[in-house]
């Protein structure tokens, strides 16, 4: 069937800055160069700046659109993100600690030889945590070391990296290169009103500009989704029956130059919630998370205080304010709808417990630019597709934040109530049930792009201290000893090799005396 | 004067050396000494030539990495476009040290000044937090200790190979697809007709020593000549 010229989908309009929006436009520019892409932002509204934890994925993102990562990391105030470590969510006792790095345990073919490689670990190594055992990254993580050097092509690690960066920054970094590189053009104007059916877009209504038509709309406007909320009514699938956080205190707490900086986000579990902290080479972010129904707002800020106080001893804590945020927990009903696809905070939120935020965002990307509809004909289609798809993702994301409070055995009415077992998603509790007898493997997340793997759940479970599966046979097998073994003996070696975050970033931002090291005496 | 120190945990506890490759850091050499022991892994990459010394007379091998004074052809920015370095490379700022009289076992000793020295933070660490050796100084050390062996026991080896005159001039004309020329001189080959005529006990000899086998390893990496001229060539035509 030929279309009419009419038909194609030639002008893409996107409704927001910030993160998404601009990493919407950078990616679909460059990604989908026939596309005429405009992104419409409002002159006076802040961005929330709330998403400053990357993952891994992020470093493809980067390449794809055409920014060098020590570009990227000096111009954001990035650092290495490889990972996370929880404390105090088991027990609440000093030592209750573990990792979750992305690096995931040495690879296992099958069912059969997790097994046996987690025999291999309670035979050989029974006193190290589970990440130690599965892989160095634990090692680099434990003396803030970088999972990369310098002199390494941009975007290869020794080990398996995101980033953690100044969310603000990063959206003008994206904004200068979307409009000077990638041909976007840029409206500074406010929606003031969409003009078209629910069912179909044809122009945005600015205050100042006036019609803006479009084939294809991404809402990238926070959660106000001006336009997949207010326009098209795509209704909003409430998720906090399960996931019980609704409010949050940010605060930016800035470090003397010489301090380590942490190879991994860290949370920490409090008595009714938990706490993030994100180091930046100049900065740290720190919130406290926690709900409403079981903590007063003062009650949130004495703890993030006392937190604050013992983890950065220089602090000025009198001249700290932190910014209180409150959040709906749950996700469209329909994420693309007509003509029109919602990414970012628009098409969903859930406490920044794994970092969940930027990821969706480039998993909603990489989806529509791999599967852009070239006219109007197939619009339903890809909408189906899309939102089966993207259900199916954020149920995953809602599961598996879920299994870091079900895991833990702290006793406060808060920690009860995560544990009820009304709250807990079926598919949660009946994978809990079948990992009693066999570890999470590919079996249980059989998707293309599955938000988190076998691995991430692996880490959380056995970081937890959740019983290895008995072996049915001979338990650890020789193959898995030798893996274990391979593990110890890069785990010395990377410790030798990688500098720390803060000598990587150093040397980034004022290249020392001896930078020659690095090729550019060579080059000159 | 050079400032070299026994490695001790004590003074280079938080040593760190950069390992990658580098003009900046030595790596601009047209040549690197070699020795018997490592010829197996050296032909596979490298021509391995001959030199005799000026003064003492006495030859050794190199490792040719170049056709002219500074220029080593593997070297691509930071990456050493090989999956072997010479080992009198690989083990840059360190060295074996001995006592005067030059008997008894080596020590690992370290050159401070070498630019491979890091003051920055990044490079490789020598010894963990606990003061025992890294991998990598493990593996410095397993070459250290091959090196010198080799090395020392190379004299019985050129020795034999002069015992038999199995060494003849080398002079290689390197024409370039510019037209332009490069001529390499002042190096031996084995002579390979003259091996070709050595009678049973000679060969006998030179096995028994384990001589025959880096003579012929150092006779097949004669064709790595070719691949070393298209690197050059290469260059050029980058400019």
């Amino acid at each position: 069937m030929v279309h009419a010229m009419t038909d194609r989908i030639e002008q893409l309009v996107i409704v927001g800055g910030g993160t998404a929006g601009w990493l919407a436009a950078c990616v679909m520019a460059a990604r989908r160069p026939e596309l005429a892409v405009t992104l419409v932002e409002a002159p006076d509204i802040p961005t929330i700046g709330v998403g400053e934890g990357s993952w891994p994925t992020l470093r493809e993102t980067l390449r794809t659109i055409g920014i060098a990562e020590e570009d990227f990391l000096r111009e954001c105030d990035g650092s290495f993100k490889q990972g996370s470590r929880f404390d105090g969510w088991t027990t609440g006792e000093d030592g209750d600690s573990y990792l979750h790095p992305f690096t995931p345990p040495p690879l296992a073919s099958s069912v059969r030889d997790m097994i046996a490689l987690l025999a291999g670990w309670r035979e050989v190594a029974p006193d190290a945590p589970f990440a130690v055992a599965m892989t160095p990254q634990a090692v680099a993580c434990a003396r803030d070391l970088a999972p990369r050097q310098r002199a390494m092509p941009g975007f290869a690690g020794a080990l398996n990296y995101g980033y953690h960066l100044d969310a603000g920054k990063f959206a003008n970094l994206l904004k200068r290169h979307a409009t000077t590189r990638l041909r976007v053009r840029h409206i500074s104007d406010r929606v003031a009103g969409v003009i078209g059916t629910p069912e179909k877009i044809e122009a945005l209504d600015l205050a100042q500009t006036g019609r803006l038509n479009g084939h294809f709309f991404i809402d990238c406007s926070g959660s106000r989704a001006i336009v997949i909320g207010g326009h098209m009514g795509a209704g909003w699938i409430d998720r906090s029956d399960v996931s019980l956080n609704d409010s949050a205190l940010a605060v930016q707490v800035p470090v003397p130059t010489e301090s380590p900086i942490a190879s991994q986000t860290i949370g920490t579990a409090h008595e009714a919630g938990w706490l993030w902290d994100i180091a930046l080479p100049r900065r740290r972010g720190i919130g406290c998370v926690y709900s409403s129904k079981f903590l007063a707002d003062d009650r949130a800020e004495a703890i993030l205080r006392d937190y604050i106080g013992a983890a950065v001893p220089d602090a000025d804590l009198a001249s700290l304010s932190p910014r209180k945020l409150s959040f709906a927990t749950g996700y469209r009903g329909q994420f693309w709808k007509g003509n029109c696809l919602a990414v970012g905070q628009s098409a969903g939120f859930i406490e920044p417990l794994e970092a969940s935020a930027i990821v969706m965002v480039e998993l909603s990307l990489k989806a529509l630019a791999d599967n852009f509809p070239a006219t109007e004909a197939t619009l339903a289609i890809h909408a189906d597709r899309f939102n089966a798809l993207f259900r199916y993702r954020w149920e995953r994301i809602v599961d598996f934040l879920k299994l870091h409070y079900v895991l833990s055995r702290r006793s406060e009415p808060y920690w009860l109530a995560q544990r009820d077992p009304a709250v807990v998603p079926q598919r949660l509790a009946d994978q809990l049930a079948l990992w009693r007898e066999q570890p999470p493997s590919a079996w249980d997340f059989p998707q293309v792009d599955e938000v988190f793997s076998a691995a991430s759940q692996q880490y959380v479970l056995y970081g937890m201290g959740f019983p290895v599966p008995e072996p049915a046979g001979e338990g650890a097998t020789q193959q898995a000893l030798s893996r274990l073994a391979e593990v110890r003996e890069r785990s010395r070696a990377l410790a030798a090799a990688l500098p720390t975050n803060r000598s990587y970033i150093d040397a980034l931002t004022n290249p020392p005396a001896d930078a020659a090291a690095h090729g550019e005496l060579a080059r000159s | 004067m050079t400032n070299h120190a026994i490695l001790n945990t004590g003074d280079h506890g938080d040593l760190r050396v950069h390992t990658h490759a580098d003009a900046a850091l030595g790596d601009a050499a047209m040549a690197a000494l070699a020795v018997p022991a490592e010829f197996r892994r050296l032909q596979g990459e490298y021509p391995i030539l001959f030199k005799r010394d000026a003064e003492s007379g006495a030859f050794s091998a190199l490792a040719l990495l170049g056709f002219e004074n500074g220029e080593n052809l593997f070297l691509q920015g930071d990456r050493w476009d090989a999956g072997y370095r010479p080992m009198s490379m690989a083990i840059q700022p360190f060295l074996i040290g001995r006592s005067e009289s030059g008997e008894g076992q080596g020590q690992v000793h370290v050159d401070l000044d070498h630019p491979r020295i890091s003051t920055s933070g990044e490079g490789t660490r020598v010894f963990d937090e606990d003061g025992k050796p890294t991998p990598y100084l493990e593996r410095i050390a397993e070459m250290l200790g091959v090196l010198d062996e080799s090395y020392r026991s190379s004299g019985d080896f050129f020795a034999a190979l002069e015992r038999y005159e199995l060494l003849e001039p080398f002079t290689l004309e390197v024409p370039l697809s510019d037209g332009s020329k490069n001529s390499l001189v002042g190096f031996h080959i084995v002579d390979e007709a003259k091996l070709r005529t050595l009678d049973g006990d000679a060969l006998a000899d030179l096995h028994g020593n384990g001589h025959l086998f880096p003579i012929f390893m150092a006779m097949a990496s004669l064709s790595q000549l070719s691949g070393l001229i298209a690197r050059k060539d290469a260059k050029q035509a980058r400019g």
